[in-house]
C-alpha cells in the first residue's frame, strides 16, 4: 500500500510524504521537501557584511530574529567585536520575544488542533473559546516585545552589527501584557496536564543543544547528550550536511552516523537546570522531566520554554535602563566568523568570511529544520506502528501529527542551493 | 465568501500577518484554503485568494494560472508575490529565474511589504467583506515620515533613504530606528528616479537588495530589461 501526503497542513513550508507498507511494516518512508531553494548563500556573495541581517532574516518570517541574532554575532566574530553584557540582555530580550511568539503560535495555531482532532484553531476557537484567547495573549506578548524593540513582528528593522540602529527610551508598556502572558499560561495548566499523549520512545537519538551561562538561546558551544562539548567553529567537524534525491533540503548527521534531534526537547533534556525557577515550577506541575523522549510532549516543552521567556524578559524590562549608546564602534575587517544560536526550532549556525572591506567572500548557513529531518523520518517510523493496520485516513492523519511535533519550518530547509529548475 | 491563501517561494512572513490580525482572524467567514492553518482544505473556487511568493518553475507557473481560474479576486501579497522578493536578487546573478505573480496572470490588488503588515490586511479584508473598494498607499514613505514627525535621516545625516521613492504603508519604521528606508515595500508607481539618481548615484545596489528587485517598475525604469 502507498500512502502519499502531497501538502503538508499546519506546518510552515511546502513538504510532501510518501509511504510504502508492505505486509503490515513500513517499507520506505520519505519525508519530500519541494520547495524551490532561494539561493540565499549564493546571494550574499559579493554583498557588504552590513546586510547580513536584513537579508538572512528573510529566510524565515516565522523565526527572523534568530537568523539576525546568528548573523551579527558571526560578523561580531570575524570582525573581534565584543558587545557590550548591557547590549546583549537587550538582545536576549528580542529573542525572547521572538520564542513566545513563535511557539504560541506553533502551540495553539499549529499543534493544539491535533489534541482536540480538529482542522484547525478557528474550529477550536468554536469549542474552546478560552483557551484560544488565551493562547492569543501569550502571542501578543512575544509580537508586543519585538514590535517595541524592531518595529515589526516579521523582519524587524532594528538589529545591525555591534548593537541596534536605536534603542527605545523606555521598556514600561512591556511589563502589563508579559505578566500576563505569565498569568494566563499557569492558568493553562491543568488544560495542558489533560492532553492526551500517545506513547512513544526516540531511543537511540541523541539531543543536541547550545550550552551557555543560561538556558541556551542566544550564543554557546554546541553539547551533545552523550557528553560532547564542541566549539561553534568546529560544528562541521563532528557534523556533515548531506543531500537525499527526493528533497531540496540538506540534511545533516553527526559524522559517527548517529541520528540526533535540535530543539525545544533537546534544549530541556540537555540544560533543564539553567530553566527559570517559574518553569522549572511548571514543568514540575506538568510532571515533565528531563530526559523526556516522547516528542509528542514537544507541545509542553513548548509551554515550559514560554514560561522561562517570559520570567527573563519581565526582568529585563524592569531593569531597562537605555543604555547610553545603543551600538559599539568596529571595524571591518578579513577574516572568517562563525555565529551560532537557539532558533526557536532548534540550533542555526551561521559562517562567512570576508575580504578587507567587509564584502562577503563565502557563506554557509545550518538551520534547525535542516538538521531534523531524519528524526522525524525515525519519529514516523515509531509513531506508525501503532496505527499501520488501521486504513489509510488514519496513517496520513498519525503522519501530519508526527511531523508537527517538530515545528518544521520548511521555508527555512530550503533556503539553500540543490540545483534544480525547470 | 470563500477565502484562499496560498504560498509559492518566500519565507511564510505575510502568511503570518494573517495570525498575526488575531482576534480579527475569527471574523473571516470561510477560509476553503490555508494549508499553514487548516489541515482540511477545499481546492474549489474562490471568491478572493491572497497569494504570497515568486514564481520559481514550470509547476509554479501552472499552479498560479490554475489558482488565477479559480479566484473571482487575486490579491498579491508581499515583496516577492509583487516584485520577486529577495531571491529575485539571483535573476541578476543568473543563479535562478524567478518572478513576480503578475509576470504570469492578472492580479486584482497588490498589497506591498517584506512583509505585509497585519494591519493593512485586516483593513483590506474587512473593506472586502462589506462591499466595498479597497484603496491601497500610492504615495511614498516621506508623506508618512514627516506626519510621524521624523528627523529626515537623508537631511540630517546625509544616510541614503529609499523613503521617497518607496511606497507607504510600513508607517516609516525605519526612519523611526534611525536608519534609512531600505524600501522593502516597493516603488511607488511613478517615482522620479531620474532626480533620485542624480541625489545618490550609489543607490543601484540597495535598491538591488530593497526585496522588490524585480517590480516591474524597476524593471522598467532601472534595469531595462524585461
Amino acid at each position: 500500500m502507498e500512502v502519499r501526503i502531497d501538502a503538508l497542513t499546519r506546518v510552515e513550508g511546502e513538504g510532501a510524504l510518501d509511504i510504502r507498507i508492505r505486509e503490515g511494516k513500513v517499507e520506505d518512508l520519505k519525508l519530500r521537501i519541494y520547495e524551490p531553494p532561494r539561493f540565499f548563500e549564493q546571494i550574499l556573495k559579493g554583498k557588504p557584511y552590513h546586510t547580513i541581517p536584513d537579508i538572512t532574516a528573510r529566510i524565515c518570517g516565522i523565526c527572523p530574529v534568530a537568523y539576525q541574532m546568528s548573523g551579527v554575532q558571526a560578523v561580531e566574530d570575524a570582525f573581534s567585536v565584543k558587545i557590550t553584557e548591557e547590549l546583549e540582555r537587550i538582545r536576549r530580550l528580542m529573542y525572547y520575544g521572538e520564542w513566545i511568539q513563535s511557539h504560541a503560535l506553533h502551540v495553539f495555531f499549529l499543534h493544539l488542533p491535533d489534541f482536540y482532532n480538529v482542522s484547525s484553531i478557528l474550529e477550536l476557537s468554536k469549542m474552546e473559546k478560552s483557551l484560544v484567547n488565551a493562547g492569543l495573549e501569550i502571542k501578543k506578548a512575544g509580537s508586543k516585545t519585538l514590535e517595541k524593540l524592531g518595529g515589526r513582528v516579521s523582519h524587524p528593522v532594528s538589529v545591525k552589527v555591534g548593537g541596534f540602529y536605536k534603542l527605545p527610551e523606555s521598556l514600561e508598556e512591556l511589563e502589563e501584557p508579559l505578566e500576563r502572558a505569565m498569568d494566563i499560561s499557569f492558568s493553562l495548566l491543568e488544560k495542558f496536564k489533560g492532553l492526551h499523549f500517545p506513547k512513544m520512545e526516540l531511543k537511540d537519538i541523541i539531543f543536541v543543544s547550545l550550552e551557555e551561562e543560561d538556558y541556551p538561546i542566544l550564543k554557546g558551544h554546541i553539547l551533545t547528550s552523550d557528553g560532547m562539548r564542541i566549539r561553534k567553529e568546529d560544528f562541521k567537524e563532528f557534523f556533515e550536511e548531506y543531500t537525499v534525491e527526493y528533497s531540496s533540503a540538506k540534511r545533516s548527521k553527526r559524522k559517527d552516523g548517529k541520528v540526533y534531534a535540535t530543539g525545544p526537547i533537546s534544549r530541556f533534556n540537555n540544560c533543564y537546570e539553567k530553566l527559570s525557577p517559574m518553569a522549572k515550577e511548571y514543568a514540575k506541575r506538568l510532571n515533565l522531566e528531563a530526559p523526556e523522549k516522547n516528542p509528542y510532549k514537544s507541545i509542553l516543552v513548548r509551554m515550559v520554554e514560554i514560561v522561562h521567556c517570559l520570567e527573563r524578559s519581565i526582568k529585563i524590562v524592569k531593569d531597562y535602563r537605555r543604555p547610553e549608546s545603543s551600538q559599539i564602534e568596529y571595524k571591518a575587517m578579513e577574516g572568517k566568523g562563525y555565529g551560532v544560536s537557539e532558533a526557536p526550532r532548534g540550533i542555526l549556525w551561521h559562517s562567512y568570511s570576508f575580504d578587507k572591506e567587509g564584502k562577503i567572500k563565502s557563506a554557509d548557513i545550518v538551520p534547525p529544520t535542516s538538521q531534523n529531518q531524519d528524526v522525524m523520518e525515525l519519529s514516523l517510523l515509531l509513531g506508525l506502528e501503532e496505527v499501520l493496520s488501521q486504513g489509510e485516513e488514519r496513517i496520513r492523519d498519525e503522519s501530519e501529527k508526527v511531523i508537527r511535533c517538530f515545528d518544521p519550518c520548511i521555508s527555512c530547509a530550503t533556503h539553500f542551493l540543490r540545483v534544480f529548475i525547470s | 465568501m470563500k477565502i484562499g491563501v496560498f504560498k509559492f517561494s518566500s519565507c511564510d512572513g505575510c502568511q503570518l500577518a494573517f495570525f498575526e490580525m488575531e482576534e480579527e482572524l475569527f471574523k473571516i467567514p470561510s477560509i476553503s484554503y490555508f494549508l499553514e492553518a487548516q489541515s482540511v482544505n477545499e481546492y474549489g473556487h474562490f471568491d478572493v485568494s491572497f497569494v504570497e511568493g515568486s514564481v520559481s518553475n514550470r509547476e509554479d507557473e501552472e499552479r498560479i494560472r490554475d489558482i488565477r481560474q479559480r479566484s473571482k479576486v487575486l490579491v498579491a501579497i508581499g515583496a516577492c508575490a509583487v516584485s520577486g522578493g529577495i531571491q529575485s536578487v539571483g535573476n541578476f546573478e543568473e543563479l535562478l529565474k524567478t518572478r513576480p505573480i503578475k509576470d504570469y496572470v492578472d492580479v486584482d490588488y497588490e498589497l506591498a511589504g517584506c512583509p505585509i503588515s497585519a494591519h493593512t490586511l485586516r483593513d483590506f479584508l474587512m473593506t472586502l467583506l462589506h462591499g466595498r473598494t479597497p484603496s491601497l498607499p500610492d504615495h511614498p514613505v516621506c508623506l508618512e515620515c514627516k506626519r510621524k514627525g521624523k528627523v529626515c535621516v537623508t537631511v540630517s545625516r546625509g544616510e541614503i533613504c529609499l523613503g521617497p521613492i518607496t511606497r507607504a504603508g510600513c508607517g516609516a519604521i525605519c526612519p523611526s530606528y534611525s536608519r534609512g528606508c531600505y524600501g522593502c515595500y516597493g516603488p511607488v508607481s511613478r517615482p522620479n528616479l531620474e532626480a533620485f539618481l542624480k541625489c545618490f548615484p550609489q543607490v543601484e545596489e540597495p535598491i538591488k537588495l530593497s526585496f522588490n528587485a524585480y517590480n516591474k517598475v524597476y524593471r522598467e525604469n532601472l534595469w531595462k530589461s524585461e
